[in-house]
């Protein structure tokens, strides 16, 4: 592909190169998963400034707008958007402990049998997303079953 | 430097973000928990021009508008140019996501402003 002077990083992938890892390993699911609610979360984050600007239309137009949205489609779109928000902040959490170099153990030898930080760090993924999930249950109880 | 002032400024404004938008959830989908209110009058047009003409709402909406749309914006950038680009695409990709940012924050703000000046009983 094209070599000439390019960015800082030359991703000669494209878009696979988002998607592309030799080995898909838990915290490569998360990542995907990161990035795809980082998405939805700031294109819902733009609509939502545009769409609560119908208020400036009045009484009418603004009620007419939540009606709308109390059906049971945006019930489920808007559950969606409470669960994309959960993990992306509990997720986000982990990243930051992860990138401030909290809770990564001490760095070893690379001794047979390896342990990486990641897979020191792994234990505390594991109850973030736990209790990720528990809070995306819990949260849909109250959505649904008010 | 300055990209990592940018990156520093996405994480920094993480805990703005944790605490307002958590605080917005909670008047929306807690309401009767935290406000006394049903869950469908919180989204009333009263209640909403109602909360609107407090000084911390104005405040708070604000000060989350641009915590997430910078975070929000920023971390999208990050995703288009990671694709392979000239730096002037680049730049192209910088400034378009700098006027849409600039944009929708200023316009965020007037919605925000119209309730908070919105005429009491009008
Ligand atoms: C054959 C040479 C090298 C290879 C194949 C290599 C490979 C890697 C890989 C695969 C990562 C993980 C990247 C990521 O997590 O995004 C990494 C991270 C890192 N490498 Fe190397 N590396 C090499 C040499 C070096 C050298 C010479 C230094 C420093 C003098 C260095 C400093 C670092 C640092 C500081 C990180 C952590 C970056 C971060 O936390 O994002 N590496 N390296
Ligand atoms: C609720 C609290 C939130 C937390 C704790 C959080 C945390 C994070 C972290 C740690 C990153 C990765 C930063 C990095 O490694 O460089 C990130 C990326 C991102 N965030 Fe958030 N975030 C939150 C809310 C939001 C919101 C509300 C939006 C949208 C308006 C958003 C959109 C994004 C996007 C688009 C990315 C880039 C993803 C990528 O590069 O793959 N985030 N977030
Ligand atoms: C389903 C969840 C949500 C509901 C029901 C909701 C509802 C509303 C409503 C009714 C308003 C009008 C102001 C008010 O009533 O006090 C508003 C404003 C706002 N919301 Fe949300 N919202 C939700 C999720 C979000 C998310 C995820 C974000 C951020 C990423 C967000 C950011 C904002 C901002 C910044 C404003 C102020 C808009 C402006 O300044 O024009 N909201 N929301």
């Amino acid at each position: 592909m094209n070599s000439k002077k390019s960015t800082a990083y030359n991703n000669r992938l494209g878009i696979k190169g988002w998607v592309y890892a030799g080995k898909y390993t838990f915290e490569r699911y998360l990542y995907l998963a990161h990035r795809l609610t980082g998405m939805g979360l700031i294109a819902y984050m733009l609509l939502h400034i545009l769409e609560t600007a119908n208020r400036m239309r009045g009484v009418v137009a603004w009620e007419g707008l939540m009606g709308l949205f109390a059906l049971p489609l945006f019930k489920m779109i808007e559950y969606a958007l409470f669960a994309a928000a959960v993990f992306h902040a509990l997720n986000g959490v982990r990243l930051l402990m992860t990138e401030l170099g909290f809770f990564l153990g001490r760095p070893k030898e690379p001794v047979y049998p390896y342990s990486s930080s990641i897979k020191r760090h792994r234990p505390l993924t594991y109850i973030i997303m736990a209790l990720a999930s528990l809070i995306i249950i819990l949260g849909g109880s109250s959505l649904f079953f008010p | 430097m300055r990209e990592t002032r940018l990156w520093s400024w996405h994480l920094l404004v993480i805990p703005i973000i944790i605490v307002l938008l958590g605080l917005h959830f909670a008047i929306m989908h807690y309401a009767p928990v935290f406000y006394g209110v049903s869950v469908e009058e919180a989204r009333n047009f009263e209640t909403m021009i109602e909360r609107g003409k407090s000084v911390s709402q104005l405040v708070l909406y604000i000060l989350l508008l641009a915590a997430a749309l910078y975070h929000g914006l920023y971390g999208l950038r990050g995703i288009i140019r990671e694709l392979p680009m000239t730096p002037a695409l680049g730049k192209i990709v910088d400034i378009t996501v700098i006027c849409v940012g600039l944009f929708i924050f200023a316009f965020g703000t007037y919605v925000t402003w119209w309730t908070f000046s919105y005429p009491v009983g009008g």
